[in-house]
C-alpha cells in the first residue's frame, strides 16, 4: 500500500531563513555585535584575573577577610576586607535613605499627580539621573557635607545612646552617614524610574475596583499596588544596590578611606569602599599594588555583576509585557 | 404562595451614606478643614524656629507631626476612619517627594551660582600651562579639557553606537537565541562599577606595555559604559514601530535588510538619536576610568592616540581637592560646563521624544 510504504511527510521547520545575502550580512552583524557582549564581560574577567593573580596568590582567602594594608616591601600585606563591609555599609544605609524617598516619588508620578505635574516630576528624576557622580561628588564636599554633619551631630546628641549612632572623635564629616546620603541621591532615580514603569503598567481595573469597593489610598497601596508590583520593586531597589557598590568618585570626596573595620558606627569618620579605595591608591601604586587593586576590581566586578544579574531577572520577570 | 405585586416592592435605593457624595460642593467648614491643615503646620513649624530651634529639628519634630495630626484630622472630616490612613499616606509621599525635590535643586543651584562666578571667555578657551591651585581666575582655563572630553567622547561614540544599534536589531529583529541572555547581561552591565572598566583597560593595554596612558585607551573605557544605555534605549524605540509596518514591507516583497532599513528604521529615527545623546550624557561625566588611562595634562593635545589628555571630569578633580579658593573655583566652573553639556543633550533628547509623541497623538 502506497499510503503505508511512503514515509510521512518530514516536518518542515517553521524557521524562515534569510535567503537574500544581504539579509544574511545584515542578520550575521546583529548576532556578531550583541553576542560581542559576551565576550566583553568574558574579556573584563580574564583580563583582571590576569593582572590580579599574583595578588590573590599570595594573600590567599585573607584578601578579602583581613583588614590590613601595607604597600612596604619588607612586611607586603593587602587585605580589603574593612573596604568590603564598607561598600557594604554604606550600600544599605544609601538603600535605606533612597527607598521611601524613590517609592514617594513614583507614586506620586503615577497615582496622585495630574498629567502636568507627574511629567514635571517625571523629567526631574531624569535629571538627577543625567547627573555625573564628580559633579555630585563636588556638591557633597563642599555643599553638602557641612549640612549632613550637623544633622549627624544631633543624631549623636539626642540619640547617641544607641550604638550605630555613637560617635568617640567628635569629627563628623567624611562619615559612612554623609557618603550614604550621597549614594541615596544618586540611586533614588534608579529606583524611581523602574518603580514608575511598574507602577504605571499595573492593571487600572484592579486600583479601579479596588477604589470602588470603598478602600482607600492607604488600603489601595497596602492591599493591591504592593502585593502585584513588589518583585519589580525589589529588582528595581537590587539595581540601585548594585550602582551604590560601584560608585567611586563621589564616596571618595566625601568618605575617610580608614583600613580598619567600622562595623556599623555609621556617624564615626571613617569608613571603606572598595571602588573608591582603587581611585585612591592607584596613583602611587607600584606594580605588586596594582595587581592588589586590580584583585579588588575583581572582587567588585563579581559582586556588581551578581547583584545587578539578579536584580534584572527580577525586573524582567515582573514585567512580563516586555517579552 | 402569594404572588408579589411588583407594584408593592420598595425600589427606591437604600439611603447612600453621607460622605459617598463626591460631586457635592466642599461646604465652607471643609474648605476651612483643608487650608488650615496645610498652612498651621507650616506657621508652627516656623514659630518653633522662631523660639530658637533649628530648622531640621522643627521640621522633624514639630512641622512633621503637627501636620499629621491635621492632616488625620482632615481625613477624618471627610471620610472617616479610612480617611486617617490616607492621609498619614499622601503627607509622607509628599514629604519624601519634596525631600529629593530640594536636594536636586541644591545640587543644580550650587553648580550654576558657584560655577558661574569662575566662567569667563579665556576661562573656556585657555589651557592649564603654568598654573597651579592659587593662581588667579584670570589666567587659564579648561579650553584643553573640552577639547580632549569631545574627542574621547566622540570616539567612544563612534565605536558603541554601531555595535549597541546593531546589538538592538539583534534583541528586537531576530529571533537568535541568546536573546534574553544578552538583554539580562546588557541590563547587568548598566551596573558595571565605572573604576572597573578603566581597570580592565589598564589591565589590557598599560599594564603590558602596549602604550602609556592615551586618549583612546580612555575612549575604549567608556565603551562598556556607553553601551547599554544606548542598547536598552534603542530597542525600547524600535520595539515601538508597530509589528504591521514590518509585516508590511515583508509582505510587499522587501528582504528583511530593506525592510529595516527603509521601514523600521526611519520609523524609529529619533528613538535612535535619543539613545546616542542619552549614551553621550553617560559617559561625558565619568571621571575614574579616565584617571586611570588617559589621566590629566596641563597642554592642549589635539591627538587622541597620542600622548596623556585632559577632560572636563578630570580638570575637575585635580582641582577639587586643593584647599584654594581659585582651585576650588575652577572645579565648581569645570562643573557647570559638564552640566551644561548634559543639559544641551538632555534637552535635545527631550524634544526629540516630544514631536514623536506629538505626531502621534496628531494622528
Amino acid at each position: 500500500m502506497p499510503e503505508n510504504s511512503a514515509p510521512s511527510v518530514v516536518r518542515r521547520s517553521l524557521r524562515a531563513k534569510p535567503f537574500s545575502k544581504a539579509d544574511r550580512r545584515f542578520y550575521k552583524t546583529a548576532t556578531v555585535a550583541a553576542n560581542s557582549s559576551i565576550v566583553l564581560v568574558s574579556l573584563i574577567f580574564i583580563f583582571l584575573m590576569f593582572r590580579s593573580w599574583p595578588a590573590f596568590e599570595s594573600q590567599g582567602i585573607a584578601y578579602i577577610f583581613g583588614s590590613t594594608w601595607d604597600n612596604s616591601p619588607d612586611n607586603f600585606v593587602l587585605q580589603i576586607g574593612p573596604m568590603l563591609w564598607g561598600s557594604v555599609l554604606v550600600s544599605a544605609v544609601g538603600v535605606v535613605l533612597a527607598v521611601p524617598m524613590a517609592i514617594s516619588i513614583a507614586y506620586f508620578i503615577v497615582f496622585m499627580a495630574n498629567k502636568r505635574f507627574g511629567k514635571i516630576a517625571t523629567v526631574m528624576i531624569d535629571l538627577l539621573a543625567a547627573l555625573p557622580s564628580v559633579v555630585l561628588g563636588l556638591w557633597g564636599l563642599l555643599v553638602f557635607s557641612p549640612v549632613a554633619a550637623g544633622w549627624a551631630e544631633m543624631l549623636n546628641q539626642y540619640l547617641g545612646f544607641i550604638p550605630i549612632f555613637q560617635n568617640s572623635s567628635g569629627n563628623f564629616l567624611r562619615s559612612p552617614f554623609i557618603a550614604s546620603w550621597v549614594v541615596a541621591v544618586m540611586i533614588v532615580p534608579i529606583i524611581a524610574s523602574v518603580t514608575r514603569e511598574i507602577f504605571s503598567q499595573l492593571d487600572r481595573e484592579l486600583i479601579n475596583a479596588s477604589l470602588a469597593l470603598g478602600a482607600g489610598r492607604w488600603s489601595t497601596f497596602r492591599r493591591v499596588i504592593m502585593p502585584t508590583s513588589s518583585g519589580g520593586v525589589v529588582g528595581g531597589i537590587l539595581l540601585g544596590l548594585g550602582r551604590a557598590l560601584g560608585e567611586t568618585v563621589a564616596i571618595f570626596f566625601v568618605l575617610n578611606l580608614v583600613f580598619d573595620i567600622n562595623w556599623f558606627s555609621v556617624l564615626e569618620d571613617k569608613g571603606g569602599s572598595v571602588a573608591s579605595m582603587i581611585l585612591a591608591k592607584f596613583g602611587e601604586a607600584g606594580q605588586e599594588e596594582v595587581a592588589g587593586l586590580m584583585a579588588a576590581g575583581v572582587v567588585l566586578f563579581v559582586v556588581t555583576l551578581f547583584v545587578n544579574m539578579v536584580a534584572s531577572y527580577i525586573v524582567s520577570k515582573a514585567q512580563p509585557w516586555r517579552k | 404562595m402569594e404572588k408579589v405585586n411588583p407594584m408593592t416592592v420598595d425600589l427606591t435605593p437604600v439611603a447612600r451614606p453621607k460622605n459617598a457624595e463626591p460631586w457635592k460642593q466642599v461646604s465652607l467648614s471643609g474648605v476651612a478643614t483643608i487650608v488650615l491643615a496645610s498652612t498651621v503646620p507650616i506657621a508652627i513649624g516656623l514659630f518653633a524656629m522662631l523660639l530658637g530651634l533649628k530648622f531640621e529639628m522643627a521640621l522633624l519634630l514639630v512641622f512633621l507631626p503637627t501636620q499629621l495630626i491635621l492632616g488625620v484630622v482632615a481625613g477624618r472630616k471627610f471620610s472617616g476612619s479610612r480617611g486617617q490612613a490616607d492621609a498619614i499616606l499622601q503627607v509622607f509621599v509628599v514629604f519624601f517627594g519634596m525631600t529629593v525635590v530640594v536636594l536636586l535643586i541644591s545640587v543644580v543651584w550650587s553648580v550654576i551660582e558657584r560655577g558661574s562666578a569662575a566662567i569667563s571667555w579665556q576661562f573656556i578657551t585657555q589651557n592649564n600651562v603654568y598654573i597651579s591651585g592659587s593662581t588667579s581666575l584670570e589666567y587659564g582655563g579648561l579650553g584643553h579639557a573640552i577639547i580632549g572630553t569631545l574627542m574621547i567622547v566622540a570616539l567612544s561614540t563612534i565605536v558603541t553606537v554601531p555595535l549597541g544599534i546593531a546589538t538592538a536589531i539583534y534583541l528586537t529583529e531576530t529571533r537568535g537565541r541568546t536573546r534574553s541572555t544578552i538583554r539580562t547581561l546588557i541590563q547587568a552591565l548598566s551596573g558595571l562599577p565605572s573604576v572597573v572598566a578603566g581597570l580592565f583597560i589598564y589591565a589590557m593595554f598599560i599594564a603590558s606595555g602596549l602604550t602609556q596612558y592615551v586618549g583612546w585607551a580612555g575612549s575604549l573605557a567608556l565603551i562598556p559604559l556607553m553601551l547599554p544605555t544606548v542598547t536598552r534605549v534603542a530597542e525600547e524605540s524600535l520595539l515601538l514601530v508597530p509589528q504591521e509596518l514590518r509585516n508590511g514591507a515583508l509582505a510587499l516583497g522587501s528582504s528583511a535588510w530593506r525592510a529595516f532599513y527603509l521601514v523600521t528604521m526611519p520609523a524609529a529615527k529619533s528613538g535612535l538619536i535619543t539613545a546616542i545623546l542619552l549614551g553621550i550624557a553617560r559617559i561625558i561625566g565619568e571621571t575614574a576610568p579616565l584617571l586611570i588611562t588617559t589621566f590629566a595634562a596641563n597642554n592642549t593635545n589635539y591627538n587622541p592616540f597620542n600622548g596623556s589628555i585632559s577632560t572636563l571630569p578630570t580638570y575637575l578633580y585635580t582641582f577639587i581637592a586643593s584647599n584654594f579658593d581659585t582651585a576650588v573655583q575652577r572645579a565648581w566652573g569645570a562643573a557647570l560646563v559638564i552640566l551644561i553639556l548634559v543639559a544641551i543633550l538632555f534637552i535635545a533628547a527631550r524634544l526629540l521624544t516630544r514631536q514623536k509623541t506629538a505626531k502621534k497623538a496628531g494622528k
